[in-house]
C-alpha cells in the first residue's frame, strides 16, 4: 500500500459514525419507551402544535 | 427588516403571550427563495444545453460542466437546505413554547450561510471542484458548512432543552435527528471520502449522496410536513405512535442503502444484497409517514381547494409514495440493469428533491411568511398559479425522463446500438424536458415574486 492511500483509516472512519449512530439510535430508541412515546399518552404531544396561541396577532 | 409585531400589537397580546421574534427565519426564507429564482435560471439553461450543446459557446464559466453542479449544490444547499432551516427556525420555538434560543447566533448563521453559497457560486463557475457528486465544494467551504451547521445545531438544541412542554411533537424528533445524521453523513461524504481510493472512495461517496436525501433532506422535510399539514389544516395528526414508527424505521433502515447506486458494480455482491435488502425495508417508514399523513386529512381535503400550502403539501406526500416506491423497486437488480445511470435517475431524483421536499418547503414558506411579516400574502392568485405551473411542469420533466430513461436502457442492454444513436435518439425527450423546465421555473418566479412582494410590500397592504 503506497504511504499516501489512506484508504482503510478513512473506512474505519466512516465505519466509525456507523457504530457511533447507531448506538446512538439505540439509546435514544430506548429512553421514547421511558419517556412514555409508546405508552397511553403517546398521542397527547399532537395537540401540542395547537396551543401556540397566537389569536392575538391579525390573521393574514 | 421591519420587527414581526409593533409596540402596540406587543401591548395587546395576551399575557404570558410568547412573541417571536422570527429575525433569522425571515433572513433564511428570503434568501432562499431569492437563490430558488437564481438557480433556476441555471437550471433552465442547462436543460437548453440538452438540445442545444452549442448554446453559449465555449467559454469555459458557462459549461455544462460548471453549471451542472452550480445547479445542484445551489438548489440543495442554497434554495432547499436554507429554506428548510429557515422554517425550522420559525417551528421549533413554536413547538416549544418558547423564544429561538438566540437570534444573534441564528443571525450569524444566516450570514454564514449566504457567505457560502455565494463562495460556491464563484467557486464552482471557477471549476475548482472537488469532482464528488453532491461533495463539489471546495475543502475550505466545506469547513464553513460545518461551522455553519454546529450554529445551527446547537440554536435548535437549546431551544428545545429550554421546552415548555416536556413530551416532544414528531417535528422536533426528525428535526433534531436531521442534525445529528448531516453531521456524520457531511463529514463521511465531503471529508473522508476524500482519503479513501478506488471502490471504497466510490462506495462512501454514494453513501453519502443518498444518505445527503434520506438522513438530511428526508427528516427535514418530514418535520415540515408534520407540522405543517396539520396546521394549516387545523387538524389533529392521525397518530403520533405511527410517526414515531416513521422516524425510528428511518433510523435504523436508511444508513445502508447507498450501495445500491453501484449494483452491477465492482463492489462486493453481498454489500449489493445488502443494501437491495434494506432498500426494500425503505417502504416501511414510508407507508408509516403516507398513511398517517392521509388518514390525518380523512375529511379534511375538500380544504385543499382554498389552501394553497395544502395543495403543496398533499401533492408532496404523494410524491414522497411514489418516489419511495420507484426507489427500492430500481435497486433490484433486474430493474436496474436497465436504468441505473438513464435519465430515469434523474427523474427520480427531481420528483425527491423538487415534487417532494421543495413543495413542502414552498407549502411552509407560503404559510409562515405572511404570519411572521404580519401581512396578507400579496396574492393569492400568483399563488395558486405557481402551485399549477410547478406540478404540470413537474409532472412532465419526470414521466419525461422516465418513459426516455427506460428506453435509453433497452437501447444501451443492446450493443448494436452505438451509443451515439441513443444520444440522438433522446433529443424529442430532451426538447419536453425543456419545455417542463420553463413551466417550473415559471412557478418558480411567480413564487418568489410572490413571497418577496408579501415581505418587502408595503406595511398598508397587510390585511386587517
Amino acid at each position: 500500500m503506497p504511504a499516501t492511500d489512506y484508504t482503510y483509516p478513512s473506512v474505519y472512519f466512516a465505519y466509525l459514525f456507523f457504530t457511533l449512530s447507531f448506538l446512538l439510535a439505540i439509546y435514544f430508541f430506548i429512553r421514547s419507551r421511558k419517556d412514555g412515546y409508546w405508552g397511553d399518552q403517546a398521542e397527547d404531544a399532537k395537540y401540542q402544535i395547537f396551543e401556540e396561541d397566537e389569536s392575538h396577532r391579525r390573521t393574514p | 427588516m421591519q420587527p414581526q409585531f409593533s409596540k402596540a400589537e406587543a401591548a395587546n397580546a395576551p399575557e404570558g403571550a410568547i412573541l417571536h421574534d422570527d429575525a433569522t427565519a425571515k433572513w433564511f426564507l428570503v434568501s432562499s427563495v431569492a437563490y430558488f429564482f437564481i438557480v433556476g435560471i441555471i437550471a433552465v439553461i442547462i436543460a437548453a444545453k440538452f438540445v442545444w450543446p452549442d448554446l453559449m459557446g465555449t467559454m469555459s464559466w458557462l459549461t455544462y460542466g460548471r453549471l451542472r453542479p452550480l445547479h445542484v449544490n445551489g438548489m440543495l444547499f442554497g434554495w432547499l437546505l436554507a429554506a428548510d432551516m429557515g422554517l425550522a427556525y420559525y417551528v421549533i420555538p413554536r413547538l416549544c413554547g418558547v423564544k429561538l434560543w438566540s437570534e444573534k447566533l441564528g443571525l450569524a448563521t444566516a450570514a454564514l450561510w449566504n457567505v457560502i453559497i455565494l463562495g460556491a457560486v464563484v467557486t464552482l463557475l471557477a471549476g475548482v471542484n472537488q469532482g464528488w457528486e453532491y461533495a463539489e465544494l471546495p475543502w475550505y467551504l466545506d469547513v464553513l458548512v460545518v461551522v455553519a451547521w454546529i450554529m445551527f445545531g446547537i440554536n435548535i438544541f437549546m431551544t428545545v432543552a429550554n421546552r415548555k412542554y416536556q413530551a416532544m411533537y414528531v417535528t422536533i424528533w426528525y428535526t433534531m435527528g436531521c442534525i445529528l445524521w448531516t453531521a456524520f453523513v457531511y463529514l463521511t461524504g465531503n471529508f473522508a471520502t476524500l482519503f479513501a481510493t478506488g471502490t471504497n472512495q466510490a462506495n462512501l461517496n454514494w453513501m453519502y449522496v443518498h444518505n445527503a436525501v434520506g438522513l438530511i433532506f428526508t427528516p427535514i422535510g418530514l418535520a415540515i410536513a408534520y407540522y405543517f399539514i396539520p396546521r394549516a389544516s387545523n387538524t389533529p395528526l392521525h397518530s403520533h405512535k405511527l410517526s414515531m414508527v416513521g422516524f425510528w424505521s428511518l433510523a435504523f433502515v436508511y444508513v445502508w442503502t447507498g450501495a445500491h447506486h453501484m449494483l452491477h458494480g465492482p463492489i462486493s455482491q453481498w454489500l449489493q444484497t445488502i443494501s437491495i435488502a434494506f432498500s426494500l425495508m425503505l417502504l416501511i417508514p414510508v407507508w408509516a409517514v403516507v398513511y398517517n399523513l392521509f388518514a390525518t386529512m380523512k375529511g379534511q381535503w375538500h380544504q385543499l381547494r382554498e389552501s394553497v400550502p395544502l395543495k403543496f403539501l398533499m401533492s408532496g406526500v404523494v410524491f414522497y409514495l411514489l418516489t419511495c416506491f420507484q426507489g427500492p423497486m430500481h435497486s433490484l437488480r433486474t430493474v436496474n440493469a436497465i436504468v441505473s445511470k438513464t435519465d430515469w435517475i434523474p427523474g427520480h431524483a427531481h420528483m425527491a428533491v423538487l415534487g417532494c421536499f421543495s413543495f413542502f418547503a414552498i407549502a411552509g414558506t407560503y404559510y409562515a411568511v405572511p404570519r411572521i411579516w404580519n401581512k396578507a400574502l400579496h396574492s393569492d392568485s400568483l399563488a395558486n398559479w405557481s402551485y399549477w405551473m410547478l406540478m404540470i411542469g413537474g409532472l412532465g420533466f419526470f414521466t419525461t425522463l422516465w418513459l426516455g430513461g427506460f428506453w435509453q436502457g433497452w437501447q444501451w442492454n443492446n450493443v448494436s446500438i452505438p451509443f451515439i444513436d441513443t444520444v440522438i435518439a433522446l433529443k424529442p425527450i430532451w426538447i419536453v424536458r425543456f419545455v417542463s423546465g420553463l413551466m417550473m421555473f415559471t412557478g418558480i418566479v411567480l413564487f418568489a415574486y410572490n413571497i418577496l412582494a408579501t415581505a418587502l410590500g408595503n406595511p398598508e397592504e397587510a390585511a386587517v
